[in-house]
């Protein structure tokens, strides 16, 4: 059945919410929306869902019909490969370059991790990789949010041990190489930062 | 996460203006957060900085002159 969605006036992210309930519950929908950022979020978010989107503009406003996909509107590109998503910071930076647009991009990106699906299983800091999660840094609050979310986080503690951070870690919990190998070689798949 | 304070952000034209910024609310003592600017507002890659609500005085004296703002918005 088709379900109409009426989100004019709604403010983002609400659009976007009201239609993934739709997509969720296994129901194709029209969503009426009246500005193209919310067209855009929900088209975008729709795909993603690997739905099918359908767009026409009517008096100002942008009514999208979501259709599901032959495979029952399941997530596609997304799905999970078998095992444990593990993600790794071998540095306190993201990329190389310029240190402090690093450890900018870095901020950013951990804070992100925490409003994102899918979420890692695992996140393994070594080498200067460690300073993320000692006295001092600025994602502290980010990580923990992360691991009482469930997620499992190994910090290196040879790696503590050589910056002289031992006992300076709040967040996480003082790993080893046979962890952190176990960890790395049996996930479904590994991002490296 | 568990703040309760709904939040602003500030929004700036280079990344540079946004580490600039950054300086200059350490410096003024604001607790603050480097994040990436929320897709519902560009689609760009870059940052900005979120803030309580209430210290949106504060924010405006501290960069007041020293960096470029695009625009101080709530954070919805």
């Amino acid at each position: 059945m088709t379900q109409e969605i009426d989100a004019r006036g709604l403010a983002c992210p609400q659009p976007v919410i009201m239609t993934k309930k739709a997509i969720d519950a296994g129901e194709d929908c029209t969503v009426i929306v009246d500005n193209e950022a919310a067209r855009d979020n929900v088209c975008r978010m729709a795909k993603s869902q690997g739905c099918e989107t359908n767009v026409e503009e009517r008096d100002g406003c942008f009514h999208i019909r979501v259709t599901r996909g032959a495979d029952g509107g399941k997530e596609k590109d997304t799905a999970p490969a078998a095992g444990p998503t593990v993600v790794v910071f071998p540095c306190d930076r993201m990329g190389r370059g310029d240190d402090d647009l690093g450890q900018i991009l870095i901020r950013a990106f951990i804070h992100t991790l925490g409003e994102i699906t899918p979420l890692p299983d695992v996140m393994i800091f070594f080498n200067a990789g460690v300073k993320l999660a000692t006295d001092g840094s600025e994602v502290i609050e980010d990580l923990r949010a992360l691991e009482e979310g469930g997620i499992r986080l190994l910090v290196c503690g040879t790696c503590l041990d050589f910056f002289g951070l031992k006992g300076r870690l709040r967040v996480g919990m003082i790993s080893n190489m046979y962890d952190i190998a176990e960890a790395m070689l049996s996930a479904g798949r590994v991002v490296r930062i | 996460m568990t703040d309760t304070q709904p939040f602003w952000i500030v929004l700036f034209d280079s990344t540079s203006e946004a580490l600039l910024a950054e300086k200059l609310f350490k410096r003024a003592e604001i607790p603050h957060k480097v994040i990436p600017v929320p897709r519902h507002i560009s689609s760009d890659c870059g940052v900005c900085i979120r803030f309580s609500a209430p210290d949106t005085e504060r924010v405006r004296a501290a960069l007041d002159g020293r960096v470029t703002l695009r625009d101080i918005a709530p954070l919805a």
